[in-house]
């Protein structure tokens, strides 16, 4: 299984442009004489998209998973649950169509642009299909912390409020950092949604209202009409390559994370 | 008990709304899909093919629903074998704690890969490196991969969850190690390994990102080959909003998706009751 993973980062690498990839300034032109390849509009493109996901997405999902860790009565729980498994399993590309229909056609109305595409609807929409991931993943943490000192702390007099702020909070930090981790690591990576609802414009985004091309609506874009072996290709695929990177650490990350969060549990 | 702070009550209310609107917003989506497209989705949008011009304003997208049926069946053929058998390697036959945990590591990492960098190595490695062009063979392959991992996890838990009672009971009848495997270990965790196999097909039918540049065109005609691209449902939802085709049968379609896919993880969910009760 570890070669796999080698196999698929080995092969990247075969192709690895020699030249530097990281000319953060200079445009996507590929047609341009000489073609220039900056991708620096993507990345802006993908952490602004990112960034309004997390935003909307990480306070409104670690409520969610305290409502259904702590708060919600059991027959409320039994219909949360399957709600958010429901939202995790709607694909990215009816997420990207729904908020096509919804967003992104309010937005050209209200503006009166002719199309309403804008990495701010792309953001939202990241927003809601992150939100089930972060959701059970806090709601996990909490509940086995609640379960541990639940009892210990209302036995000591100690009142609802304070437990949670003082105790469960605290202790359930490092399962919290995971789900947010996890909701970026699927936000970073999501393509069909940010594609259909980006703009898909190659230029540098001048704020979330603008239309831009995240990294990975770039790649969908372009792979398909690009000859196998060329420089272009080779760019794309070491962008692909460092958006790889960016998401093993991630979920390396994660995993550490969830060993502390169970290792310190105890003490 | 004193009465609670303003604060306390102000925290309340605001995690009761966050879950409302966790509770909400799937049953908006689903609403919203269902109002606007149910009007389109009829049995003869099911069972036709794309008519009119350009192709998907009329007509219904039975070679879609084909073409992704195929390419998951391809793709199960590779998954089933090295998902199920990795796990059962790594549940029965691994030498070391040590190995197991960092291979399990390893392809929990796989599971969090981003599907569109799944679709660019299926593009270099079987579409252009092994020359297979954009095939069914090629997305297949590709959507193989991204069953495999959740497949593996799944499996491997599923045989671990078996209890050693019955390993002990029955290598102390004589028996050797394939009769345990193939008669205890298999058929107790069929019906897990059942579960993370619809769990898997779920996420994969879904996905547009793998075989938008290794498998599917936007329109086609003929059979299913092989060496031949086929048309999806996840990339005709696509192609139909992307290209502005329509938008009444990007409804329709999007609607078969989630309803397909509801039946589909309803069915996994009922297994795991089964699952619960025996």
């Amino acid at each position: 299984m570890v070669l796999f993973l080698l196999k698929e980062t080995g092969l990247f690498q075969g192709l690895l442009p020699t030249r530097d990839l990281l000319q953060v300034a200079a445009p996507w032109s590929p047609l341009a004489t000489p073609p220039s390849f900056g991708l620096g509009h993507a990345w802006v493109g993908s952490f602004l998209v990112t960034g309004i996901s997390l935003a909307l997405a990480v306070p409104l999902g670690i409520g969610i998973g305290i409502f259904a860790a702590e708060i919600a009565p059991p027959a409320v729980a039994r219909i949360l649950q399957p709600a958010l498994e429901l939202l995790a399993g709607i694909p990215a590309v009816v997420y990207g169509f729904f908020g096509y229909v919804t967003f992104v056609k309010w937005y050209a109305d209200w503006s009166g642009q002719p199309t309403g595409e804008s990495l701010l609807a792309a953001g939202v929409v990241l927003a809601i299909m992150i939100l089930p991931f972060i959701a059970s993943t806090s709601a996990e943490a909490l509940r086995t912390v609640y379960q541990d000192y639940r009892e210990a702390a209302l036995g000591l007099g100690v009142t609802e409020g304070c437990l949670f702020r003082r105790i469960v909070l605290i202790k359930a930090l490092p399962g919290l950092a995971a789900a947010v981790a996890l909701g970026l690591a699927r936000a970073l990576g999501e393509t069909l949604a940010v594609l259909m609802l980006s703009g898909n414009t190659a230029a540098m985004p001048e704020g979330p209202l603008s239309r831009g091309q995240p990294l990975t609506a770039l790649l969908a874009t372009e792979l398909g009409e690009t000859a196998a072996g060329s420089p272009k290709y080779r760019m794309l695929f070491s962008a692909a390559c460092l958006l790889l990177l960016a998401v093993l650490a991630l979920n390396m990350g994660i995993l550490a994370l969830k060993r502390r969060f169970f290792e310190h549990l105890h003490d | 008990m004193t009465r609670p702070r303003p604060l306390d009550v102000l925290f309340r209310g605001l995690i009761w709304a966050a879950g409302i609107v966790g509770m909400a917003l799937p049953v908006w989506i689903v609403g919203f899909l269902l109002v606007r497209g149910a009007g389109r989705l009829t049995w003869s949008f099911l069972v036709d093919h794309p008519r009119g011009y350009p192709p998907g304003t009329e007509g219904g997208i039975l070679p879609a629903i084909l073409g992704s049926a195929a390419l998951i069946l391809v793709g199960l053929v590779i998954a089933i074998p090295l998902g199920v058998g990795g796990g059962l390697y790594l549940a029965e036959f691994c030498p070391s704690k040590r190995l197991q945990s960092y291979a399990r590591a390893a392809v929990e990492a796989l599971a969090g890969v981003p599907s569109i960098l799944y679709g660019l190595f299926g593009f270099a490695c079987f579409v252009v490196f092994l020359r297979m062009g954009i095939s069914l063979l090629a997305g297949g392959l590709v959507l193989g991969l991204v069953m495999l991992p959740i497949l593996l996890i799944t499996s491997q838990e599923a045989f671990a969850a078996v209890a050693a009672q019955y390993r002990e009971a029955t290598l102390s009848l004589g028996t050797d190690r394939s009769a345990w495997i193939f008669w205890v270990l298999l058929p107790k965790a069929r019906v897990r390994i059942l579960a993370g196999l619809v769990l898997a097909v779920g996420h994969a039918v879904g996905s547009a990102a793998p075989v938008l540049f290794t498998a599917s065109v936007y329109f086609r005609r003929g059979g299913l080959h092989l060496d031949q691209p086929v048309m999806t449902l996840p990339t005709h939802l696509y192609f139909l909003v992307s290209e502005a085709i329509s938008f009444d049968h990007a409804f329709a379609t999007a609607l078969v998706l989630v309803l397909g896919l509801a039946i589909f993880n309803g069915a996994a969910m009922a297994l795991r009751h089964q699952m619960r009760d025996s």
